[in-house]
């Protein structure tokens, strides 16, 4: 393994960090995110014992932020796995197969592309993820769900293509002729030659596109199909946007852990890009 | 006879992350004014950095040159970036292996030829395009007004490469650097491009160095031969004297291994045993002792100096072919 | 895209007279045609209704410039893809009309050596990982005798089996990748062995090496050969019969010391007078072919090669020549063949 630069390593200790909040956070010694300290309304950083601060419910930041990871984590990689997923099994088995497959879908990608994704997510959700009757919440399981469907859906013409396009240029190497002419089946072909060669250019999209959902998942909840009450950056943003006068930090602590993580996902794609490249050199 | 290059202990080093790379080692090479000079080796032997080291077109900052570089009475290793690039074009100019690299390709092919007449000699939009047309005639393009409207991907190989040439000699230089020119070309058009290449440089007195591996191109296109091997000229000589009285080893190896096609059919090739050997590793003796059938003690062991025989026949061997020691 | 083009006229083929129709012959092939739709009325006629046969142990070369279908047609004659029409008899079975799962394991006794030795190698897996690769598709052995069978073949490709088994392509070099290549195709105990250029990519001290393995494997494992090339030279050194090959149809077969010494295609000589000689007294000063081949799309009309022959005369034009003996084992394409 090739050593990494000083960034590369702030970018991997950030999204551990991330991670761990992810996956542990229920084991820190914290109260419910939403649990009201009565006399701590939006105070700022470092004090009375709330490291980041509360909000004006009296929410305490650090158990919001920990909490909000975990959602906003959970959204991105369900989001990317599943988009990941079905694009490349469409793409890959479109490059492979050419012909009118391929052709049929090319023109579904470029549909899919060509359609906002914020719009569409937005149609998605506000169909999908509400009640007839006004008063009754949705269940934020549900929400949840349909929010990740409906990134799931932004993403799948992205990555299909990476993966079409990628598949292409290693299914017309010598190696995968050789493989048919000792005999080897189409399906063993795919995921012993083909997959693992793909593979890596489609983690390096991946990683940027766990930014782009982080992004999109915020966006939707500011604009107010998020997660209701729950507790997502998206969400901490919307919250805190009333209280940008009186207590900006509400605002920014959020939008700082979102920065922070986005930019570390686009830095690590990077990484991945060129290491990618430098082997594609050798090859 | 006046040389018109004269090279003088040209080293090459790159810097890379495992070290320093000798890529160019202690190269002299007089090129006289009027002739052609061949530089063959295989892959690797330094043939393509040397020249480029010497037209002072290698750039980045973990290029180190060292030696002297005199062109036409220019000592270019002492001159600016922006001196010798004046030189380029009515001094020296440049073809290259893969022409279609070489030339811009969402450019008309006239755009191309046109600009350096336009940049170089002043002339108008309207003298350039019409001297473009007269240069591409003279590089044999049979239909040159087409050609001008064109781009590169719509000709073919042989075409792209008669452009290039075009492009190069289009301020008249005295010295045409040409790098592997045929290589990628089919071998009837290598033939023709060949052929273009010495009338041009009869009609137009001009001088060349040619790049290739070819020992078969060699032969027929030039006055003087120098054969690299491992960043080293190994030997250097008039064509015909290298071809009829070899002093290298190496140089026979070569030339045994090649097939030719008046060998009689199923004639088992020689064989030059091992491989090339790694730039970054490079042992204390001859670099070509561990392949070389004469190689004896001293081969490991010590550096072979440059030798110069009385007719200026020079070569790197301590046991040379034909010379009783 | 392949389409096929029964709608066109069928012309009237290269001939037949030099199929030498014994029972002897390994690899047949008849009337191949083989066509591309690069755009919407835009056909590329790759290789127009060629014959051919291979007899055991033979190396049959296949000769030509770039565009002339000489890879197309090793590629078709895997079925890799298969051609438009014709047929493919090894050893007695024509692999066009075979199913597909019969055709996967009738491929094996086929294989295929490429130019380029780093792409045809996968840049993710250890060379036993290559080498094994087909030997667990046909589950030939235990894994032991599977072991063994690798060692034995990386020997005989000249390489040693500690040194290289746990290494990738990569760190290989150039001929070294193509003798594991090689090692790989023989894993099966092939009939046949297609060889697409083999030693082009290579340098001419290594060219040498590769060559001599290659007569060598053929030699100890029985081999019937195709050998593609565009070097004349190397054809040589290596074939008992010579195919020239033009704008996807063939000029001339002949034994390759009578197609040196007598070409009676004007192809060939041009083609013969254009290869470089490695000696400054013996250049010589001939006519050049003119031009440049023109486009597969739209090829001349009879004689392919009329355009640029300097003896084409009306007949030419109007009547495409047929394979005929001119010299004992020597058949040329050629209305005015050089005699």
């Amino acid at each position: 393994m090739r050593k990494f630069t000083k960034p590369t390593w702030l970018a991997i200790s950030w999204l551990s960090l991330m991670m761990f909040f992810a996956i542990f956070g229920w084991a820190l010694p914290f109260k419910s995110w939403n649990f009201v300290y009565e006399d701590d309304l939006e105070v700022g950083l470092f004090s009375n014992g709330h490291i980041l601060g509360t909000d004006s419910n009296g929410y305490d930041l650090l158990s919001s932020i920990v909490a909000g990871t975990r959602m906003s984590i959970f959204i991105a990689i369900a989001a990317v796995g599943l988009g990941g997923l079905i694009g490349s099994v469409l793409g890959i088995t479109a490059a492979y197969v050419r012909g009118k497959v391929d052709t049929v879908m090319v023109t579904i990608f470029n549909v899919g592309l060509s359609v906002p994704n914020l719009v569409l997510a937005l149609a998605l959700v506000s169909v999908l993820a509400t009640n007839v009757d006004i008063n009754q919440a949705v269940p934020t399981w549900r929400r949840v769900m349909v929010l990740i469907m409906s990134l799931t859906i932004v993403l799948i013409p992205i990555l299909g293509r990476i993966a079409r396009g990628a598949t292409l240029s290693w299914a017309g190497r010598e190696f995968v002729t050789a493989a048919r002419s000792m005999g080897m089946r189409d399906r063993k072909i795919i995921t012993k030659h083909i997959v693992p060669n793909v593979l890596p250019a489609l983690i390096a999209v991946a990683f940027l596109a766990v930014g782009v959902v982080i992004i999109a998942e915020a966006s939707l909840s500011i604009l107010g199909v998020g997660i209701p009450d729950g507790a997502s950056w998206g969400g901490m943003i919307a919250r805190g946007r009333n209280d940008l006068e009186y207590a900006p930090h509400v605002l920014y602590v959020p939008i700082f852990f979102l920065a922070l993580t986005v930019i570390s996902t686009n830095h690590l794609g990077d990484v991945v890009r060129a290491q990618l490249d430098s082997r594609e050199a050798k090859v | 006879m006046s040389s018109l290059l004269s090279i003088k202990n040209l080293g090459v080093n790159f810097d890379t992350a495992r070290g320093s790379l000798e890529a160019v080692h202690g190269v002299d090479i007089e090129i006289p004014a009027g002739t052609s000079v061949g530089v063959v080796g295989e892959s690797g032997s330094g043939k393509t950095v040397m020249c480029r080291a010497a037209m002072g077109l290698l750039q980045g900052s973990n290029v180190k040159r060292s030696g002297t570089v005199i062109f036409d009475g220019h000592e270019l290793t002492a001159m600016s970036k922006e001196e010798v690039r004046n030189l380029f074009g009515s001094g020296m100019a440049m073809i290259f292996q893969d022409p279609m690299t070489a030339l811009n390709p969402v450019r008309r092919i006239g755009s191309q030829l046109s600009e350096g007449l336009r940049v170089r000699l002043e002339m108008s939009k309207k003298d350039a395009m019409v001297r473009s047309k007269e240069l591409l005639e003279l590089v044999r393009i049979p239909n040159p007004t087409a050609v001008l409207n064109s781009f590169p991907y719509q000709l073919s190989g042989g075409m792209r490469q008669r452009v290039m040439i075009a492009i190069a000699i289009a301020c008249n230089p005295k010295l045409l650097f040409a790098d592997e020119p045929t290589t990628a070309l089919d071998v009837t058009v290598q033939a023709q491009i060949l052929q273009l290449l010495r009338e041009l440089r009869e009609d137009l007195k001009m001088s060349m160095v040619l790049v290739t591996h070819d020992l078969g191109v060699v032969a027929g296109n030039t006055d003087y031969v120098a054969v690299m091997y491992a960043g080293e000229v190994v030997e250097y000589a008039p064509t015909t004297k290298l071809f009829a009285d070899m002093r290298m080893p190496y140089t026979e190896a070569l030339l045994e291994s090649i097939p030719k096609v008046d060998h009689k059919s199923g004639t088992r090739l020689a064989v030059i045993a091992g491989r090339l050997p790694n730039p970054t590793d490079r042992g204390a003796g001859c670099s070509f002792a561990p392949r070389c059938k004469y190689a004896q003690e001293k081969c490991h062991k010590e550096h072979p100096e440059l030798k110069k025989d009385p007719d200026g026949h020079l070569y790197r061997c301590w046991y040379p072919i034909g010379v009783a020691l | 895209m392949l389409v096929s083009d029964r709608g066109g006229v069928v012309m009237a083929g290269s001939g037949t007279a030099h199929m030498r129709n014994t029972v002897d012959s390994v690899l047949t092939v008849r009337d191949l045609t083989i066509e591309f739709r690069v755009a919407k009325d835009k056909i590329v006629k790759a290789v127009s209704g060629l014959s051919f046969d291979v007899i055991r142990g033979e190396t049959l070369a296949i000769v030509g410039e770039s565009g002339c279908g000489k890879t197309t047609l090793a590629r078709a004659v895997l079925q890799l893809p298969p051609p438009n029409s014709g047929e493919v008899v090894l050893d007695g079975t024509d692999l066009t009309l075979l199913p597909k799962e019969n055709l996967r394991s009738a491929r094996t006794s086929m294989q295929m050596i490429f130019q380029d030795p780093i792409s045809s190698l996968d840049p993710r897996m250890t060379v036993h990982q290559l080498i094994d690769e087909p030997l667990e598709i046909w589950d030939r052995g235990t894994r032991a005798e599977r072991d063994e069978r690798i060692n034995n073949l990386l020997n005989n490709v000249g390489l040693e089996p500690e040194l290289v088994l746990n290494r990738r392509s990569y760190e290989f070099s150039g001929g070294q990748c193509q003798r594991i290549s090689i090692a790989r195709a023989l894993a099966l105990d092939p009939r046949v062995l297609i060889c697409d250029e083999p030693v082009s990519a290579l340098d001419v001290s290594i060219q040498a090496q590769i060559l001599n393995l290659l007569q060598d494997m053929k030699d100890q494992f029985g081999l019937t050969m195709v050998f593609i090339s565009h070097d004349l030279a190397v054809v040589k050194a290596v074939s008992n019969r010579v195919m020239v090959m033009y704008l996807g149809k063939i000029c001339e077969v002949a034994p390759p010391d009578v197609l040196y010494a007598k070409p009676a295609h004007h192809y060939t000589r041009a083609l013969l007078d254009s290869v470089p000689i490695a000696d400054p007294t013996r250049q010589k000063k001939t006519e050049l072919l003119q031009g440049e081949p023109p486009s597969p799309m739209n090829p001349p009309s009879g004689c392919r090669f009329r355009t640029r022959c300097h003896a084409a005369s009306v007949r030419c034009a109007e009547h495409e020549p047929e394979l005929q003996e001119v010299a004992p084992g020597q058949f040329v394409a050629c209305h005015h063949p050089i005699v």
